[in-house]
């Protein structure tokens, strides 16, 4: 089992931050580049969730990720307003051009990206647990 | 292999397009900026739009809502929006996000230049 905790301020500007420590963490893992692209922009999206809707009163935002063999766990959590994703709606991505409008397309990205998603609150804080199935190395 | 932390694009005009070369990370923190780029392309599009993508390294939801909007002035003008050379996971996103029902996407921005003819 592999795991990695990371810490970032609930600010936009962290993305940067974020975006450096996947880095990191795909070298050691051994992660493909779209594998890598993917779990960054999960996190992103809901990092700018949390803090573009959810944590105006929240400092941090904690990431936990555990990979056990092809599964990989993430779990992310804030003090913020409590903001359940499970009851965003999910856009119709099949309207033509005129119909079509952004709302929701962040959070439909993160659920066409994993396996499963699950929220609860407990102690204050918002808790997000997702998991996806990692490719098979050289597949 | 460091990826680009910050997005920027290169503007150029060939034959009847303006291109803009979209080089980084189209993210909450970019997309505002490369919005206010494109505001005179938003408001009034006076001639045919390329993006080329080819060193887009990243895109999420921020980044939809430009090419969106921009898809929208695009549609509404005599006018065409065209974008080319995504790389596997930008144009992934772009699928899961159905944004290739309605935007053109070429491989090159030779390409997309072959189709555009003066409107």
């Amino acid at each position: 089992m592999m795991r990695c905790s990371l810490r970032i301020a609930s600010r936009l500007s962290e993305l940067k931050s974020l975006a450096d420590q996947l880095d990191v963490l795909a070298g050691k893992w051994s992660l493909p580049k779209k594998c890598l692209a993917e779990i960054n922009l999960i996190l992103d999206e809901l990092v700018t969730n949390i803090i573009e809707h959810g944590a105006a009163q929240g400092e941090w935002i904690d990431i936990a990720l555990v990979r056990e063999e092809q599964l990989l766990t993430m779990t992310i959590s804030d003090d913020g307003h409590a903001f359940d994703i499970s009851n965003c709606p999910t856009p119709d991505t099949t309207l033509p051009l005129a119909e079509r409008c952004c709302g929701g397309l962040g959070i439909h990205l993160v659920r066409k990206l994993t396996d499963s998603q699950h929220y609860h609150r407990t102690g204050g804080k918002n808790i997000v647990t997702l998991t996806k199935t990692l490719p098979k190395e050289g597949s | 292999m460091p990826l680009h932390k910050t997005m920027n694009a290169t503007v150029n005009t060939k034959k009847n397009a303006t291109i803009f070369a979209l080089k980084g990370r189209l993210d909450s923190n970019s997309a505002p900026q490369f919005e206010r780029q494109l505001t005179d392309y938003l408001n009034t599009p006076a001639g045919h739009l390329v993006f080329d993508c080819n060193d887009l390294d990243y895109i999420s939801s921020a980044g939809l809502r430009v090419i969106l909007n921009i898809a929208k002035a695009y549609s509404a003008c005599p006018f065409r929006f065209v974008a080319c050379a995504l790389q596997d996971h930008v144009l992934e996103v772009f699928e899961i996000s159905g944004f290739d029902s309605f935007i053109t996407i070429e491989g090159s921005v030779e390409e997309c230049l072959t189709q555009l003819t003066t409107p």
